[in-house]
């Protein structure tokens, strides 16, 4: 095999065994092959010296410690769940009990109503938690087009979501799904209940945080 | 192509012709043919032990740790500076491996999987590390802080080249940590880092090259 200068670089990136050896050949006439050659493998001696296999004593107890912890806790959560299947296997008597109880609580409630009625509560003036119908318009405009703006990042990170491909993009998945579902109730309650400020608030602070999730997931995408 | 073995510091240390130390040929990415008995051997036991972490068997994750713990945590500790922060990253390595394992498909090996885990679980450390501007006033990520490692290797040697791969990019940093320092095939970090095999050659080349060029 003929090897010149010119493959050298070739061969450092993907050379044979065969090719190394030519190439080797090729250095003892050429001194600069030669110092190249030396110069190249000093950086994987010299990288060697990055590695320390030695191992500190208490590591492995510590995260045995975590794991019996974590496995502790899943098993809670696991118990949990399996308390609240407990309900369908009740007796068809318990749900009409239930509802009877119900309906007795509201019958009360209703008859004190009635016993003492009391004039409805108008709003102040300086009640700021609640949106006058200007500021509301306002709010809502302002709303809408920050969800759509949202809706343009969440597109992005689509096919990064649908297939997390590592468990941190799970996890992020995990937690758009919670805080869409969060929002979801928010906008319920923020239509029924539309001059509620702190509602707004609070609808705006988990958009905020749908935002910084959508930005870690295309920062995670980028790296 | 520049002058680094005037520059170097550890010149007089390295042999001047030891290819078998220096440089590492892959002779199975060379050869056609299927996987030979130690690689069915090796997939076999990577696979019993996906299923032993699957079953919660702590024995499995204690394994684990035994064959790959000191070098997760060394990958760890040249990512992030500093052993201790490598420490918690192994440990929620670990964690992630335990509440995620029911997802892993098998499409990558195991081992590979949890290493892409560490990894990630690294630049996570480094950018929270960032946003808590806990590195204000520590030069940590410029040039990492120097605790005792291996008995014997060279500080001033070590230092230039941690300092040195600092400047390189994630992915030039990561190639050549795993296949210089830990000993890793380009095809497994191939699998690591979601790259092609040869995306990860010519990574590891222009690694070198810059390296070269700042040392």
């Amino acid at each position: 095999m003929k090897v010149t200068c010119s493959h050298r670089d070739r061969i450092f990136e993907d050379g044979t065994p065969a090719e190394w050896a030519a190439l080797e050949a090729h250095a003892v006439s050429c001194p600069l092959c030669a110092e190249e050659i030396r110069a190249w493998q000093s950086l994987s001696v010299a990288a060697k010296q990055l590695r320390d296999d030695s191992d500190g004593p208490s590591f492995w107890p510590r995260i045995e410690r975590a794991l019996t912890e974590e496995a502790a806790r899943n098993a809670k959560r696991a118990g949990r769940r399996s308390w609240f299947s407990f309900f369908p296997s009740l007796s068809p008597v318990w749900p009409t009990v239930l509802a009877g109880a119900f309906v007795l609580v509201l019958a009360i409630f209703g008859g004190w109503v009635i016993v003492h009625p009391q004039a409805p509560r108008r709003p102040g003036k300086d009640d700021k938690s609640l949106l006058e119908s200007s500021a509301l318009k306002e709010v809502e405009r302002a709303e809408t087009a920050y969800e759509r703006a949202i809706d343009g990042l969440a597109a992005e990170t689509k096919p990064q979501l649908e297939n997390p491909a590592t468990p941190l993009l799970a996890n992020y998945q995990e937690k758009l799904l919670v805080l869409d579902s969060a929002i979801a109730d928010l906008r319920a309650q923020a239509g029924m209940n539309p001059s509620n400020a702190q509602l707004r608030y609070q609808l705006l602070a988990m958009y905020q945080e749908k935002q910084h999730t959508l930005e870690d997931v295309l920062e995670a995408k980028q790296q | 192509m520049g002058t680094m073995g005037l520059a170097l510091p550890w010149k007089a240390r390295i042999s001047s012709t030891s290819r078998e130390r220096g440089t590492r040929v892959e002779p199975s990415e060379h050869l056609a043919g299927g996987p030979d008995q130690a690689t069915m051997d090796a997939r076999s036991a990577d696979a019993a032990l996906a299923a032993a972490c699957r079953s919660g068997d702590l024995g499995a994750y204690e394994r684990l740790y035994l064959t790959h713990g000191a070098r997760m945590k060394n990958l760890a500790s040249n990512i992030l500076g500093n052993p201790s922060d490598a420490e918690d990253a192994v440990q929620e390595t670990f964690l992630k491996v335990q509440r995620s394992i029911a997802s892993f498909r098998g499409q990558s090996s195991f081992v590979t999987w949890i290493y892409r885990i560490l990894i990630n679980t690294c630049y996570d450390a480094r950018r929270s590390r960032l946003r808590k501007k806990e590195i204000a006033n520590d030069d940590s990520l410029e040039t990492p802080r120097l605790e005792p490692r291996a008995p014997g290797a060279h500080p001033t040697l070590r230092m230039a080249l941690e300092r040195a791969l600092e400047k390189l990019t994630r992915h030039q940093r990561d190639v050549f940590l795993l296949y210089e320092v830990e000993g890793f095939r380009h095809a497994e970090i191939a699998g690591m880092l979601e790259m092609t095999e040869t995306a990860s050659k010519n990574t590891l080349f222009q690694a070198k090259k810059n390296l070269r060029q700042m040392l």
